[in-house]
């Protein structure tokens, strides 16, 4: 970008809410808004994923305070509102996919689960755990035959079970086999990502299926009301033996009339599904891998951010239309519909914080956030049509309202980019300094002298080297080492003293510096004057020292002199039963403030 | 010979000790004679007066406890809180940077060890000796012990009673109110007392003396209250102008963050004071600390040309030289230092470093010797350190490496010195070793980019690419302008996006 204007309109947005301990850790595709009372007060929906694995709940917020929250079995994948049937009052349903399953609420009540269809399980591999169940095998030729199997057939057909005693060391396996065996062989597929596409109507309130995409591949449309799978897409041909996973679904179009579902892949490939296809088409190889995408619903134009911090958007057939460079990595994205301005906004939350709305190719608005935003929807929340909702990394909730007058500038230059006239670079000169009269002078003198110069350089030379052995030898002798010289225990000390005084915390940090050699049976102890410092624990136990690994040791140290004055402390390093210690420093105290 | 007269003679020949025994032993002949008293009390004060305009220096509870502030994030070249920001100026990238993260000025002051680091942890953590430590708060233990005085009893009680004395009587009294003034803040170091009397004293004389105006505002300063100190400070100056005055609300400005209001202080200064060194000195002080070196050496020029034995104008312009690859005239003055009689490792060490670089290879090594028999416990290490680069500039590596093991068992916070030894390690092929030091340097200097750089080069040969990506980021929050960290950092993001 070389614009610079200052792109920042505060005028354009209300800050409605904002809430730093909100505490949620989420992503895009786990928030949603739905008119889930049919009151007209639109409910933002989130699933909180907590720590990863603890604290997983589903929170819905009502306004700016938390209205209720259900605690969720597993990590979800997604989360989408939808609505089921025709029946009044139109109350949406809410979908949470996570592991296997999707979980259908209404009235934030459990409904419905639905579980995706078990796969077909290798016959081969099936035998196998009959025969090991009826103990007619041995484990280890299970293992064998299975990793045979896994060769032949790829890692990814195997069931999980399979794959799980693959990993497993020989002694864990036989534990694993006789708590498994007795279940019947099942293969799972579990949900990669989930939206929605419009059954028959396009109207706000219309009946939508759920278009979800598998770890196996596929993409399946469900039947809103009966969740029978309506199409099963795979993403790839059949003999492919390499799973194309999507990662990121969009859907636009009618189910019963014609319908687009754009899946990005793990691969870096957008594939299209279109109705009556079951194979998916590969519309385009990216050249990174994808972050984010929206599909608009006027020309089915993908825009997808990618991780080479390039926005890329591509026509419906996959052709590139254009590419923006972002500033920092983007993070996610969300389309904000303008229908007042007859445009569509894309806005894209980069790394650190910063949060751009292009309109096409132009940059319109930046909203800065004061740390990474994770998750961004645009919609209706609460009674305000254009709210935008954001949650940062550090789980806390922003909530920015679109003034009903704001106005974005949508004309502006048709190409931003500036670019720089080629060798302007080069014209810029560099700052050396000329040579001077006295260097030259300086050389006219090294040149007559140079046989003398040389001799006195190598006899200083050899002098400094005796020196230098003799200081060397001295410090070896008075072990004064924090770093351990050839041959020796290889060891690095260091030290720091952190503090204002009187009271000192001193942190020795011990690391081993060998390939692979361990280190043990070293202590460290404190040598100092007993008059100027008291010292909490002057000998401090070391225990094995792993290569690589930095150890920090931490102790008190107390400036207990009447005067203001400051000494060193001797580190020492030594081994069990050995006089002289294997490494030491002097650490110079720092005078302590005595304030007064 | 009049024992009043005899007190006066030795004080005019700054003996006194002497002075303050005669004085005593009049008073106690007669406890009124206010003029043997007024003498026993600029004594006292001559005794233990310091230049508290050259030891200041800014505490760590003033660089963070301050409310004054005002952006956080400064227009470049407007603050002295980043140096690096500034147009034009040098960088790390031939000009190093000092243990607190500015660049390296040509004479150690307070100020150019006061980095003002970004968080209270990094403030408490910058290596802390005996010798760079900064005070916790500028009226602490250090100013006491410059003031020693009032720690120590004295034999028969103090020499004044600071809380039984009647400062109003006294305020009245110019020719008493201003010797009493300067005993209590230079003698007593008691600032709530000085400026009890310095508030009675104007508001006796109706405003009228700038001199207690200055006092007024020296108080507010030390009380850290800037504001005040400036109003005072500015209200001396319409009445009279004196470079003292001028100095100070320059020093305000600059405890203000206002490095640009106090540059144009010094200039206004310098209208009524044409070419005065001080002035000039403070002017070059503050473009140093810009890191706007050309102007600073500008200035620095031009006190030479009226003071040619100042030596921190010599040693700054002669820094300056060297780092902008004209050894041999840093050369030249630092030979002018020697010439002037200065005589220590400092002077030897920067010496044996120009001659090398210079060319000049038969004086080099006496230098650097000179410099060994000379140095102190604190500044060995550096000396160490400068020949293990003379040995790496000769190729003799294993040489280098004593040095650089021997500069850090002088000094075991010596940060290029591991660097420079983890690239000796990694030329031999011990790459874990390599590593560790280049840890360790980076751990106690994190201003440092080498070390961020060699590690994250060191991990990306070795195929740890998540470990490059992250020390590759610190190398360039260090010297963001620095090109090799820049290609490296754009390398491995293309192995990370790449499918």
């Amino acid at each position: 970008m070389g614009s610079t204007r200052n792109l920042e309109h505060d005028h354009l947005w209300l800050n409605a809410h904002t809430d730093t301990r909100a505490a949620v850790y989420t992503f895009s595709s786990c928030i949603t808004l739905s008119d889930l009372n049919a009151d007209g007060d639109f409910k933002l929906i989130v699933a909180d994923l907590g720590t990863g694995s603890t604290n997983v709940k589903l929170k819905v917020y009502r306004g700016t305070s938390l209205h209720s929250e259900t605690a969720l079995l597993d990590v979800p994948t997604g989360v989408t509102s939808f609505y089921m049937d025709l029946s009044e009052p139109r109350i949406p349903a809410v979908a949470v996919a996570s592991g296997s399953n999707i979980y259908i609420y209404k009235n934030m009540r459990p409904y419905f689960k639905f579980s995706l269809p078990a796969l077909d399980v290798n016959p081969l591999e099936r035998d196998l755990w009959m025969q090991i169940r009826d103990e007619h095998l041995e484990i280890n030729v299970l293992v064998e035959l299975l990793n045979n199997l896994r060769i032949e057939i790829g890692h990814s057909q195997l069931s999980t079970r399979s794959q799980h005693i693959l990993s497993l060391d020989a002694s864990e396996a036989a534990s694993f086999v006789q708590q498994h065996s007795k279940f019947p062989l099942k293969r799972q597929t579990i949900v990669t990502c989930i939206t929605t596409l419009k059954k028959a109507l396009t109207e706000e309130k219309a009946v939508s299926c759920l278009v979800v995409g598998t770890e196996c591949g596929e993409v399946l449309v469900l039947d809103p009301e009966a969740f029978t799978i309506l199409e099963k897409i795979k993403l790839c041909a059949q003999d492919n033996t390499i799973v194309v996973v999507p990662a990121i679904l969009a859907a636009c179009g009618l189910h019963a009339v014609e319908f687009r579902i754009v899946a990005a892949c793990r691969d870096g490939s957008l594939r299209l599904a279109r109705r009556g296809w079951t194979e998916a088409k590969l519309l385009v190889q990216l050249p990174a891998q994808p972050v984010a995408m929206t599909v608009s619903a006027e020309n089915a134009a993908i825009t997808i951010a990618l991780m080479n911090q390039t926005l890329q958007c591509f026509s419906k057939k996959g052709k590139l239309q254009w590419i923006v460079t972002l500033p920092a990595a983007a993070c996610s994205i969300c389309q904000i519909p303008l229908p007042h301005q007859s445009a569509t906004i894309i806005a894209v939350s980069l790394t650190g914080g910063l949060l751009q709305l292009y309109n096409g190719r132009q940059m319109v608005d930046v909203i800065k956030a004061p740390q990474t935003v994770s998750g961004v929807v645009f919609g209706r929340f609460g009674q305000e049509e254009n709210a935008l909702i954001m949650f940062t990394v550090d789980g806390s909730l922003m909530v920015k309202i679109l003034k009903r007058t704001a106005h974005f500038n949508l004309q502006g230059s048709a190409s931003n980019t500036v670019s720089v006239a080629p060798g302007t670079a080069q014209q810029v000169k560099l700052q050396i300094p000329k040579k001077t009269r006295l260097f030259l002078d300086q050389t006219m003198r090294e040149r007559d002298n140079c046989i003398m110069m040389h001799r006195t350089f190598q006899r200083d030379l050899f002098q400094l080297r005796v020196d230098v052995a003799r200081a060397c030898v001295r410090a070896l002798q008075s072990c004064n080492n924090p770093v351990s010289l050839e041959g020796a225990e290889p060891v690095k000390l260091s030290a720091q003293v952190l503090g204002l005084g009187p009271l000192f915390k001193m942190v020795i940090s011990l690391q081993n510096i060998s390939a692979s050699s361990l280190v043990q049976g070293l202590g460290i102890l404190f040598h100092f004057d007993d008059k100027m410092y008291s010292m909490e624990k002057p000998y401090l136990h070391v225990p094995m020292l792993i290569p690589g690994q930095e150890y920090p040791f931490e102790t008190m140290i107390r400036n207990i002199s009447e005067l203001a004055l400051s000494d060193q402390v001797r580190v020492l390093v030594v081994r069990d039963g050995q006089s002289q210690p294997v490494l030491a420093a002097i650490i110079n105290m720092p005078v302590c403030d005595l304030l007064v | 010979m009049d024992p009043v007269f005899s007190a006066l003679s030795l004080y005019k020949k700054r003996k006194f000790e002497e002075c303050v025994t005669t004085c005593t032993e009049l008073l106690d002949k007669n406890p009124f004679d206010q003029a043997v008293w007024v003498l026993k009390m600029r004594a006292l004060t001559e005794q233990l007066y310091v230049d508290d305009l050259e030891a200041e220096e800014e505490g760590i509870a003033e660089a963070f406890m301050d409310n004054e502030t005002i952006a956080e994030s400064a227009r470049p070249g407007t603050s002295l809180k980043n140096p690096g920001t500034s147009q034009g100026g040098s960088t790390q990238g031939y000009r190093p940077w000092t243990q607190t993260g500015r660049p390296v000025s040509g004479v150690v002051r307070p100020g150019t060890q006061t980095a003002r680091p970004g968080t209270m942890e990094q403030a408490l953590r910058t290596p802390r000796t005996s010798k760079t430590a900064r005070p916790s708060t500028s009226q602490s233990a250090r100013t006491i012990r410059l003031g020693t005085a009032s720690m120590l009893s004295e034999p028969g009680g103090p020499f004044i009673q600071l809380s039984r004395i009647n400062l109003g009587n006294y305020a009245s009294k110019p020719a008493l109110a201003k010797p009493l003034f300067l005993y209590i803040l230079y003698h007593e170091n008691s600032i709530r007392h000085a400026l009890q009397l310095a508030v009675l004293a104007t508001q006796a004389c109706e405003f009228k003396d700038w001199w207690w105006k200055v006092q007024l505002g020296k108080c507010y300063f030390a009380l850290g209250l800037m504001r005040e100190a400036e109003q005072q400070f500015r209200s001396a100056l319409r009445q009279h102008q004196c470079i003292e005055t001028f100095l100070r609300l320059g020093r305000v400005y600059i405890r203000l963050d206002q490095p640009l209001s106090a540059l144009d202080v010094c200039r206004t200064g310098l209208e009524y004071f044409p070419k005065e060194t001080t002035l000039l000195t403070e002017i070059a002080r503050i473009f140093e600390g810009l890191n706007n070196m050309t102007m600073s050496v500008k200035y620095y020029r031009e006190i030479v040309t009226e003071d040619s034995t100042n030596v921190e104008a010599i040693a700054c312009i002669g820094m300056h030289h060297f780092y902008t690859d004209q050894p041999e005239m840093a050369l030249r003055f630092y030979r002018r230092l020697l010439q002037m009689g200065l005589y220590n490792a400092e002077l030897f060490n920067n010496l044996g470093l120009c001659c090398f670089y210079a060319q000049q290879y038969d004086m080099t090594l006496s230098c650097f010797q000179h410099a060994l028999s000379l140095a102190k416990d604190d500044d060995v290490a550096d000396i160490w350190y400068n020949i293990g680069l003379i040995a790496i500039g000769v190729g003799d590596t294993r040489l280098a490496g004593q040095c650089l093991r021997l500069a850090i068992s002088a000094d075991s916070t010596h940060a290029p010195a591991y660097n420079n030894l983890g690239v000796l390690e990694l030329r031999r092929g011990r790459v874990n070793e390599a590593s560790a030091f280049f840890q360790a340097a980076a751990s106690l200097a994190p201003y440092l980019f080498e070390p961020y750089f060699n590690h994250s080069s060191l991990s990306h040969k070795m195929g740890d690419l998540q470990a490059s990506y992250i020390v590759i980021q610190k190398a360039l929050e260090a010297y963001p302008n620095h090109v090799p960290s820049q290609e490296l950092l754009r390398a491995l993001e293309k192995h990370f996006t790449f499918i």
